[in-house]
């Protein structure tokens, strides 16, 4: 084990604030499962001095409803946001993410801030969260910036994030009314596991059953979590038929062999997320 | 390299208040094992996966192994050791898990009866696919989870009767 100094400051003003002093010489650890790991491993930079826990922070721990758009402070943990009623009314997708992460007792302790910054293509929370295009609040000091989620990724298991600012916040709009939504995930062991494949979807459609509104995140697919635009294009404004959505899945299929290159593993997910987004669509598509 | 600076903890730790001077790169698998001598927190993996570390903290199911000692700081916990009545009996959990054959090598025992306790206290009547999500973050390699499963179910109907 890794040495270091703990600190568990009283509020976020002071955790900014250390962050600031000690940049790449603090790490802030929340859930902490993937840090403790790597603190055993004895994988962190050796200028590794301070551990700031800011698990404990009432700021960081609220989901409200505000206006249009729904937020979440960003320590909190994924077994709340699984049975949270403003979640279930609003983004159920991401309800349905946050209940299939790891295990209970990893949902107890694990944040959703903690399955962002991991970046772990993997992560089930984050393509609901793609699809719920979501806004990420960074602090850093005093200073605030937002981003869009997509944007904080740079590759697999990288954030474009400095070492002195913290996550705050996550916020997305509440999903229309009428609008459905459906996530799966694929793993071979249920609990734990990380996942292999998941994937979530927002779909709308009008009174003459056309698709008006189409959102479709694969995880584990691309580097990078991303939306499908190409899929989401082929459906957008159309009648869903079985063979439309036979040609969707074709789509993400295709988008991603040009994104990771074919590799020793695409001969197995190819079928699969075919078969996936056939599932996934057809739980909440009215279709032809 | 810093060098590890002592912490001081103060925890509950069944029933009882502790005040103590750790190294702060502690987990809380280590001092519930070490400086409190509770045993029947098992290590397995030490990557949160298996659940033999299991433990209650205020009230919900946590690895020890995935917390470090200081964020632990003013929280309840309970281990197995603290299901003790107040003679010396066992808790209807652990005589369930006796009496259908739930116990073999008995590694994963105390973290699957601990994950079972906090189900049974938010739902006294859970049925089989909530008593095998319950316990899905607890591995065992011995019993095939049935006889586990079966306990729970029994130690339900016991405490369900007024038992405890
Ligand atoms: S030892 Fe903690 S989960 Fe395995
Ligand atoms: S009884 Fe041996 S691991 Fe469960």
């Amino acid at each position: 084990m890794q040495n270091f100094n703990f600190i568990r400051p009283d509020n976020l003003e002071e955790a900014c604030d250390l962050l600031v002093r000690y940049k790449d010489r603090a790490k802030l650890i929340t859930g902490g499962t993937d840090l403790i790991i790597a603190l055993r491993e004895e994988k962190l930079p050796n200028c590794l001095e301070i551990i700031i826990d800011i698990s404990n922070l009432k700021e960081l721990n609220y989901i409200k409803e505000e206006g249009k758009y729904i937020r979440i402070g960003s320590g909190v943990r994924h077994a709340e946001i699984a049975n949270n009623k403003l979640i279930k009314k609003y983004a159920p997708v991401l309800s349905m993410a946050s209940s299939v992460v790891g295990s209970p007792q990893i949902r107890n302790k694990g944040t959703i801030a903690g399955n962002i910054i991991t970046a772990s293509p993997a992560a089930d929370t984050i393509p609901a969260l793609i699809v719920l295009d979501s806004i990420l609040v960074i602090r850093k000091g005093k200073e605030k910036r937002k981003m869009f989620l997509k944007d904080v990724f740079e590759g697999p298991n990288k954030v474009n994030l400095k070492s002195d600012e913290i996550v705050c916040e996550i916020y997305f709009e509440k999903l229309p009314l009428g609008a459905k939504s459906n996530f799966i995930k694929l793993a071979r062991r249920n609990a734990v596991d990380k996942s292999r494949m998941n994937i979530a979807v927002v779909a709308q459609q009008n009174k003459n059953k056309e698709i008006t509104n189409i959102r479709i995140s694969v995880g584990s697919l691309t580097p990078i979590p991303e939306r499908f635009k190409d899929a989401e294009d082929l459906l957008l404004g159309k009648l869903p038929t079985q063979d439309l959505i036979q040609k969707a899945g074709k789509k993400i299929a295709e988008e991603m062999i040009n994104k990771s290159g074919y590799r020793w593993s695409t001969e197995y997910k190819e079928p699969v997320v075919k078969s996936l987004i056939d599932r996934v669509l057809n739980g909440i598509v009215e279709v032809e | 390299m810093a060098a590890n600076r002592k912490i001081e903890l103060n925890i509950k730790v069944n029933n009882k208040d502790y005040k103590l001077f750790i190294a702060s790169n502690k987990r809380l698998l280590d001092v519930l094992r070490d400086d409190l001598g509770l045993t029947g927190v098992k290590e397995g993996c030490a990557i949160g996966e298996c659940g033999a570390c299991t433990v209650i903290m205020n009230g919900k199911n946590v690895c020890s192994c995935m917390i470090l000692a200081g964020q632990a700081e003013g929280a309840e916990i309970i281990t197995i050791e603290g299901l003790e009545g107040p003679k010396g009996e066992l808790h209807p959990l652990q005589e369930a898990f006796m009496e259908t054959g739930a116990v073999q090598c008995g590694f994963c025992t105390p973290g699957m009866i601990l994950s079972s306790l906090v189900l049974l206290k938010n739902n006294p009547s859970p049925t089989e696919e909530e008593i095998k999500e319950a316990i899905s973050g607890n591995f065992c390699r011995c019993t095939g989870y049935k006889q586990i499963i079966e306990a729970v179910q029994l130690a339900a109907e016991r405490m369900r009767g007024g038992g405890m």
